[in-house]
C-alpha cells in the first residue's frame, strides 16, 4: 500500500472511530448532550384555568369578590397563611352547615415552594385561552393558532422528543388524563409525519378505565397463558398480519414490546382488583376526578415506574359557573398536588430522584361574568384577548432543584407556558437536540435557562 | 374466358390471405386478495362488528357506548382490543364453534372463520397454513383461532 493511501485510509478510519458512538437511533451526530439532572418527572399540568389572584397571590377573595378576605388555600404548594373568615372551600361542616366551612389538612409539613423553585408570573403568550389548546402546549413546547378539537398536536410532544431521541421505551412515558373528553387521549403523540405514533407515549383515563366503562368492558377479561396460548395467538395474528401489509395499515399501537403490552394488561388487571376491594392509593380527601386521577397516576407510577409520567386536571373550570366550587377544586387540586409529592417519596425507585413540575394550562379573566353561585360570588371564565388569562406560575421542584427561590413577578415576568418541553428535555439531557429540531416555539427555553 | 378466368383467379387468390392472429398480453396489475381494504374502521365499526361476529347479535347502543369509552380510555388500541376481546370470550354467550366440529373439518372451519371476520375466502397458501396449523398443534381451540382474527389488522379494514 502507498504511504499516501496508507495515511488517507487511517485517517479515515480514526475519525469514523470517534464518530460512530455518538451516532444514535435518531441518526443524529452528537446527540448526547450532557447527563440526566434526573432520574423521574412528573409533569402535572395543574388544569382547568386558575386565577393569579386566587393562587400565588393569595388573594383569596379580596380581588375576586371585593371582599376583604385574603389567604392562601394552596397551603401545600404555597407558603402563606390561610383565610380566616368565609371560609368555603374545604369540607362540609355539617354540624354547623357550613358548606366547604372545614379546611383539608396539610400534607406536607413543607410547602414545594420551600422544597424547590417557583415562577410566580409565567405567561400563556400565544394562542387561543382554551383547555385543548393550552394541554397541547404544556406537552408540545408549541402554540397552535389554528388547533382544533380531535386534532392531534402538530409539532412533537414530549413523549416523541424522549422515545425518540433518549431512547425511551413506551412504558417508560405515560400521561394519564383526567377523562377522554376535551380531545385528552390525543395528546399523546403528534401528527408530524417525522414522529407520531412510532414514538408515542402510552395513555389511560383511568377513572373511565376503572369505571363504568371499563368495568363493562375490561373487567375479568380472559388471562391467557403465555406459554400455551398466547403464544399461538401470537403465532396466528402474525400470519395474518403478514399477509395484510397495505402500506403498513395496522391497528393503531405504539410499539408497546410484547412484554410492555402485558405488563400493561397486568396493571389493569390488578388495578381492577384493587377498586373491587377499595385499596386502591387515593389523596384522604378524593371527593372529585381531579383527586381520583392523582390516585391512579400514583398507581401508574408505582407499577411502571415510568421516566415521564404527564397528569392533568380539570375540575377547576367549573369556575364558569360556580365560583365557590372553583375556590374548593382548586383546594383540592393543591390537595392532590402534596398527596402526589408525599407517595413519591413512598417509592423506593422515585424518592429523591424525581423532579415535580406543576403548571396551569392558562389563567382566567379578570372581569367576572354575570353568573352568581349559592354564595352570591360572580364567576369567571377564560378569553384569550383577556391579559388576566396569560398570567400562570410554574413550580419545579426536585434533585438538584434550588428550594425557597422565585424567579420573577407581578412587575417582571419571567416564563413561558412552552418551556415546559425544554425543560423537561434539559432533565434528561437532551435539550440540544430538542432546540435542533427547530419544532418549539421560538419563546421556548428550558426554565434552568431562565433562573 | 381464359383471360377472365385468370383474371378472376388472380382476384381470387390475392383477396385469399392467410388471417393473422396477433396475440399480446393486456397488463393486469395482479394485487393481493385483501388489498382493497385500506381504510380502517372507527372504534365504533370495529366493535359493532366484533360483536356481531362473537355473539350474532347486534350491540345495544348504550353498551356500544360504554365499549367505545373503555377504548378511548387506552392509548394502545392493539391493547385496548386485546382486553375487549378477551373480555368477550369470557362471556357464556360468544358463538364459538366446538373443538371437535373444527378438528373434524379443519378446511370448512378456517373458510368459515374467513369470512366471518375478513369477508373473504383465504387464498390457498393460507388455507393450507391454517390447517396445517390447526392439526400440528392438538391444544389449539377454535377460540385462540378466533382470538387472532379478530385482533388482527385486516379485521380493523375494510
Amino acid at each position: 500500500m502507498k504511504r499516501r493511501k496508507f495515511i488517507t485510509t487511517s485517517s479515515l478510519a480514526t475519525a469514523g472511530a470517534f464518530t460512530m458512538p455518538y451516532i444514535l437511533p435518531s441518526g443524529l451526530l452528537g446527540a448526547t448532550t450532557k447527563p440526566p439532572l434526573s432520574e423521574y418527572v412528573v409533569f402535572v399540568l395543574f388544569a382547568g384555568g386558575v386565577r393569579q389572584q386566587e393562587s400565588v397571590l393569595q388573594r383569596y377573595l379580596a380581588e375576586g369578590q371585593n371582599e376583604n378576605v385574603e389567604g392562601n388555600i394552596m397551603y401545600n404548594m404555597l407558603t402563606g397563611a390561610p383565610p380566616n373568615d368565609k371560609i368555603a372551600y374545604g369540607l362540609d361542616d355539617t354540624v354547623n352547615n357550613i358548606i366547604g366551612g372545614i379546611p383539608i389538612d396539610p400534607i406536607l409539613q413543607t410547602p414545594l415552594d420551600q422544597i424547590g423553585t417557583l415562577f410566580p408570573e409565567v405567561r400563556f403568550s400565544k394562542g387561543g385561552a382554551g383547555h385543548f389548546n393550552g394541554l397541547s402546549t404544556g406537552v408540545s413546547g408549541n402554540y397552535y393558532t389554528t388547533q382544533g378539537l380531535r386534532m392531534r398536536p402538530q409539532s412533537p410532544t414530549i413523549f416523541e422528543y424522549l422515545r425518540r431521541h433518549a431512547g425511551f421505551k413506551a412504558t417508560d412515558t405515560w400521561y394519564v388524563g383526567v377523562s377522554i373528553g376535551g380531545s385528552r387521549p390525543l395528546l399523546n403523540y403528534s401528527a408530524h409525519e417525522a414522529y407520531g405514533r412510532r414514538y408515542g407515549g402510552n395513555f389511560i383515563a383511568p377513572t373511565v378505565t376503572f369505571g363504568e366503562p371499563g368495568m363493562a368492558n375490561f373487567q375479568n377479561f380472559k388471562n391467557y397463558h403465555p406459554d400455551t396460548e398466547w403464544d399461538k395467538i401470537l403465532e396466528m395474528r402474525e400470519f395474518l398480519n403478514q399477509n395484510f401489509q397495505q402500506q403498513g395499515l395496522e391497528i393503531a399501537h405504539l410499539y408497546n414490546e410484547t412484554e410492555e403490552e402485558i405488563l400493561i394488561k397486568d396493571f389493569v388487571r390488578n388495578t381492577f382488583e384493587k377498586v373491587n376491594t377499595g385499596s386502591v392509593i387515593l389523596p384522604p380527601v378524593n371527593d372529585n376526578g381531579d383527586l381520583k386521577t392523582i390516585g391512579y397516576a400514583v398507581e401508574v407510577l408505582n407499577w411502571f415506574k415510568p421516566k415521564l409520567t404527564v397528569v392533568d386536571m380539570t375540575n377547576i373550570d367549573v369556575c364558569h359557573g360556580d365560583y365557590t366550587s372553583y375556590l374548593k377544586n382548586l383546594h383540592r387540586a393543591d390537595h392532590g398536588i402534596g398527596f402526589l409529592w408525599r407517595e413519591i417519596q413512598r417509592i423506593p425507585e422515585m424518592a429523591g430522584k424525581t423532579t415535580l413540575i406543576v403548571m396551569p394550562e392558562h389563567g382566567r379573566d379578570l372581569e367576572h361574568n354575570p353568573i352568581k353561585d349559592d354564595n352570591d360570588w360572580y364567576s369567571y371564565d377564560h378569553s384569550g384577548n383577556n391579559e388576566n388569562t396569560r398570567r400562570i406560575f410554574t413550580m419545579m421542584a426536585g434533585p438538584g432543584i434550588d428550594g425557597n427561590l422565585r424567579v420573577g413577578g407581578v412587575n417582571n415576568p419571567i416564563g413561558d407556558a412552552s418551556d415546559i418541553v425544554p425543560t423537561i428535555a434539559d432533565l434528561f439531557g437532551i435539550k440540544d437536540i430538542v432546540a435542533n429540531q427547530g419544532l418549539l416555539d421560538p419563546s421556548a427555553r428550558s426554565l434552568f435557562d431562565r433562573i | 374466358m381464359f383471360v377472365a378466368l385468370c383474371i378472376c383467379c388472380m382476384i381470387f387468390f390475392s383477396s385469399c390471405q392467410d388471417e393473422y392472429y396477433v396475440y399480446g398480453i393486456e397488463d393486469v396489475e395482479i394485487t393481493p386478495v385483501n388489498s382493497e381494504k385500506d381504510k380502517p374502521k372507527t372504534h365504533t365499526q370495529y366493535i359493532s362488528i366484533l360483536y356481531a361476529n362473537m355473539f350474532q347479535k347486534a350491540i345495544g347502543p348504550n353498551q356500544m357506548l360504554q365499549a367505545l369509552n373503555a377504548i378511548e380510555s387506552i392509548g394502545d388500541k392493539q391493547v385496548a382490543y386485546d382486553m375487549l376481546v378477551s373480555k368477550y370470550m369470557n362471556d357464556p354467550e360468544v358463538k364459538i364453534p366446538s373443538v371437535e366440529s373444527m378438528r373434524a373439518d379443519p378446511e370448512t372451519f378456517v373458510r368459515e372463520t374467513y369470512t366471518r371476520f375478513l369477508v373473504r375466502q383465504p387464498t390457498e397458501a393460507e388455507l393450507q397454513w391454517m390447517i396445517n396449523y390447526i392439526d400440528s398443534r392438538p391444544s389449539l381451540t377454535p377460540e385462540l383461532v378466533f382470538f387472532s382474527f379478530a385482533t388482527s389488522n385486516e379485521h380493523a379494514h375494510y
